[in-house]
């Protein structure tokens, strides 16, 4: 009812009664009026909407910062992991990164179009759930694994729930968790570095193969506790081939290092996280409670802080997925609570499940929570916290 | 520069010289339109159809305490009393009159408000029909006459002019700065207050010298009161009144409360200079200095007007249009209203009148929320707009209304921030006129069941 109303309110149009604006400019008579005009007026008028004046409610002015320009940044500030992710993969990271794009547009476009809805392709939200869904799964995951995912992001993820800003899960972790859920192998199947040359990697079978003779371990297998109790750092260090611990962190900061398609380069994120920064594009509250959370609960328990930061998806996710915005808290309190409520669940299960990770199930179980942390609101102006009344003497 | 939290930055698009000269206009049509409220209670009016009327003659007024006279802006004779098209796009009744050239004029006795009793004072700003002049029109003398249990400690000129396209009220900072300050040292006076400040914001630097001069003056002349002047960032909705205490002096006016509630009284600068000129000339307030702007006007500029003056009596001599208007706005863009037609009367509280083109305003249609919050960091009540609309749309009042509902002042940052471009404004006005349907509803049954019980 409420937004019938406005629409009304909106599309009120009232010519003027008496003076028109048109007229009383000093220009020559307009070609509008000399045309014999009235066979179809109402078309003429039209045309020109000179004589239009419109009505609505305030303000009559606005930001020139859309949605899509949101959204936009947000895709300029994985530009820089998702050409990185290039360069580590090759074809088979680029080919799975457009496939999943192509994927979650084309799904949504189709949904919407059987649906009878508008499509809102222009919005760039599909081309950032399908571009997040292919950053975070192993970067040989089979190519028909790819496409079922992305849809079900799209598709489950968030247009069955009404489209964008209706969703209450992130999609693109939707997508993944599906994954996980129904092909556990594929979705380990972490390969080295450079390791698939320009193959693709199609099917499950050439996975396999990749997989097997370049298999590799990462930092967070050893950091967790769960498989051989927790290692020293220079003993982690060791068994993956470096000479100190300090070359272990220089290569895990600068994403030297296999796991999903795009989250090894803990440098390309934090330059994409200051960038959505700069821009004011997302909060820095979520982020930096959640990684804050997960490394010190983690180090309690005794695992290096800085392993703990820079392996895994910790960074990648507490960017670009806790920050997701129609899935998170608006409220700044709200929001320290996911990142906290985010980073505890990660740590929890880093320290304690046979998963080696949690980043992707903590967003997920917080997601569900997000009207609950919205009650937590800033003071309202002209609401000053009453002193406590002095406390009644007992007897 | 204390300042408060939120807010946004518009264009500024402040495009008259503050030194430019603010140029005297009569009406093309000879007639003027006045309505016969502005700002108060209903007034009841004092003069019939064929009456002359005298330049500041006091033509309606009422007997309650809440309202203000008003007074013909012109000498002529009363040739209607019809409702006609008002700033908000109702007819409310307005006399009409017919200029003559007698030039018949009816001031009030100068009186001086430093010799006269505080119930003389009052009574003459009331008399003079002076009510808020930057939006509200709220009848003066009832701010100055503070309720009960509260003791007045600040006057806060409000010449933070944080609209954009606005720039009368700088205009008349440089201009008659010396009555500004001076309408500051009798509302001073009136109220028993022991500090007068002045705050504008630091895109007006350029009235310091000017505004300092003046201030000194009235504090050598007033040697038991301060005077100060502050400048606070640029920032809107910085002249709201909430806003505007805050960055003063530091201090929040409780939730429905009043600015008199935590020693404050707050007045439009054009406000405290028709006080001062009540007082000095005994000019009841009859003109009115605004600024006619926007991209569709061909050379913007300050004007002074009689009130009741029609914007398109003043069309083209005054000004000039150019192709695609697409709204015309009474008032500035972030709170005044979109008008069907130019044919509507500058009144007391007319600060603007803009004509706006299409690149100016904003035509797109609402989209879906995508939670972004920029709307909570905007606001300058810290109220959570986004969740009072969500609360709304779901129809649960309780919780619209323990997100801050009804502590929203209707500024439009959140709504000029939106990239989803939603009309929050819209939905809270919609919102507060259900809540206080619900609560009159309430109260009706509340006392039809205590009628019935008493039975």
């Amino acid at each position: 009812m409420m937004s019938e109303e406005i629409k009304q309110a909106n599309t009120v149009e009232a010519k003027p009664a008496g003076v028109q604006p048109a007229e009383v400019k000093p220009a020559e008579v307009k070609p509008a009026e000399v045309k014999p005009a009235e066979t179809k007026p109402k078309k003429t008028q039209k045309k020109s909407d000179e004589n239009e004046i419109f009505i609505s409610p305030a303000p009559h002015v606005i930001s020139p910062i859309k949605t899509q320009n949101l959204m936009q940044n947000v895709l300029l500030a994985l530009l820089p992991v998702t050409v990185y992710s290039v360069y580590l993969y090759s074809m088979a990271g680029a080919v799975r990164i457009v496939l999943s794009i192509v994927t979650a547009v084309v799904s949504e476009i189709l949904f919407r179009r059987i649906l009878k809805r508008d499509v809102r392709i222009k919005d760039f939200s599909a081309v950032i759930t399908g571009l997040l869904f292919a950053l975070v799964i192993p970067p040989v995951l089979p190519l028909w694994m790819v496409i079922l995912g992305s849809a079900f992001a799209v598709i489950v993820g968030k247009e069955f729930f009404g489209g964008l800003g209706s969703n209450p899960f992130n999609p693109a972790l939707v997508g993944r968790a599906f994954l996980l859920a129904s092909f556990t192998k594929p979705m380990s199947g972490w390969v080295g570095i450079h390791s698939t040359g320009m193959n693709i990697v199609p099917w499950t079978k050439s996975a396999e193969a990749v997989v097997d003779s370049i298999g590799s371990a990462t930092p967070l297998f050893y950091a967790n506790p769960n498989t051989e109790g927790v290692m020293a750092t220079l003993d982690i260090a060791k068994s993956l081939g470096f000479d100190s611990s300090f070359e272990l962190y220089t290569h895990l900061f600068l994403g030297q290092r296999g796991g999903s398609i795009g989250e090894s380069s803990i440098a390309l994120i934090l330059i994409g996280f200051l960038y959505l920064l700069v821009k004011r594009v997302i909060d820095w509250r979520t982020p930096v409670a959640m990684i804050t959370t997960t490394v010190l609960l983690t180090t309690l328990a005794g695992v290096d802080p800085l392993i703990s930061l820079m392996s895994g998806g910790l960074v990648f996710g507490a960017v670009f997925m806790a920050t997701d915005y129609v899935t998170s808290p608006v409220t700044p309190m709200g929001k320290i609570f996911f990142g906290i409520g985010c980073g505890l669940i990660t740590a929890i299960i880093r320290l304690y499940s046979a998963l080696p990770e949690g980043v992707m199930f903590s967003i997920l179980v917080m997601n569900t929570v997000v009207p609950f942390l919205d009650r937590i609101i800033p003071r309202k102006y002209g609401f000053v916290k009453k002193k406590k009344p002095p406390k009644e003497k007992a007897k | 520069m204390r300042s408060f939290p939120g807010g946004t930055h518009p264009p500024e698009r402040k495009m008259v010289a503050h030194d430019s000269l603010v140029q005297p206009v009569l009406p093309s049509s000879n007639m003027v339109w006045i309505p016969v409220t502005q700002g108060g209670r209903p007034n009841q009016p004092l003069v019939k159809v064929g009456d002359k009327v005298a330049r500041g003659q006091k033509i309606a007024e009422s007997s309650e305490f809440m309202s203000a006279p008003v007074h013909s802006s012109v000498s002529g004779t009363v040739k209607k009393l019809e409702p006609h098209l008002v700033t908000g796009n109702s007819d409310v009744p307005c006399f009409v009159i017919q200029i003559d050239k007698d030039e018949r004029e009816e001031f009030l006795e100068p009186l001086d408000p430093f010799h006269c009793t505080k119930e003389e004072a009052l009574a003459r700003v009331k008399e003079a029909g002076i009510a808020g002049m930057g939006g509200a029109s709220f009848p003066a003398h009832v701010k100055l006459n503070p309720p009960k249990g509260t003791k007045i400690e600040y006057v806060i000129a409000n010449g933070a002019e944080c609209e954009p396209y606005l720039c009368a009220d700088a205009a008349a900072m440089f201009r008659y700065a010396d009555d500004i300050a001076e309408g500051l040292a009798i509302t001073m006076h009136i109220t028993g207050a022991h500090t007068g400040i002045i705050l504008i914001e630091d895109n007006k630097h350029f009235l310091k010298g000017e505004l300092d001069r003046a201030l000194s003056k009235q504090g050598s002349l007033h040697s038991t009161q301060t005077f100060e002047l502050k400048i606070a960032p640029t920032k809107y909705p910085q002249g709201g009144e909430k806003n505007i205490t805050l960055a003063a002096v530091g201090r929040e006016i409780p939730a429905g409360g009043l600015p008199a509630h935590i020693g404050c009284v707050v007045q439009n600068v054009a406000t405290l200079r028709a006080i001062a000129e009540a007082f000095n000339l005994g000019k009841p307030l009859i003109d009115r200095s605004l600024t006619i702007s926007g991209g569709a006007v061909v050379k913007p500029i300050n004007i002074v007007a009689p009130i009741g003056t029609r914007v398109s009596d003043l069309i083209p001599q005054h000004i000039a249009l150019k192709d695609g208007v697409m709204k015309i706005i009474s008032g500035g863009p972030m709170m005044g209203f979109a008008m069907k037609s130019p044919e509507f009367p500058i009144q007391k509280n007319t600060s603007g009148v803009l004509f706006l083109t299409k690149d100016e305003v904003n035509t797109e249609e609402e989209t879906s929320c995508i939670g972004c919050a920029r709307c909570l960091s905007v606001c300058s009540c810290q109220i959570s707009p986004v969740l009072i609309v969500r609360s709304l749309k779901a129809n649960d009042m309780d919780k619209a209304l323990y997100y801050g509902l009804m502590d929203c002042v209707e500024c439009g940052a959140c709504a000029y921030i939106c990239p989803a471009r939603i009309k929050l404004v819209q939905h809270f006005k919609i919102g507060k006129a259900k809540f206080r349907a619900e609560s009159q509803k309430k109260a009706a049954r509340a006392a039809a069941l205590q009628a019935k019980e008493g039975k």
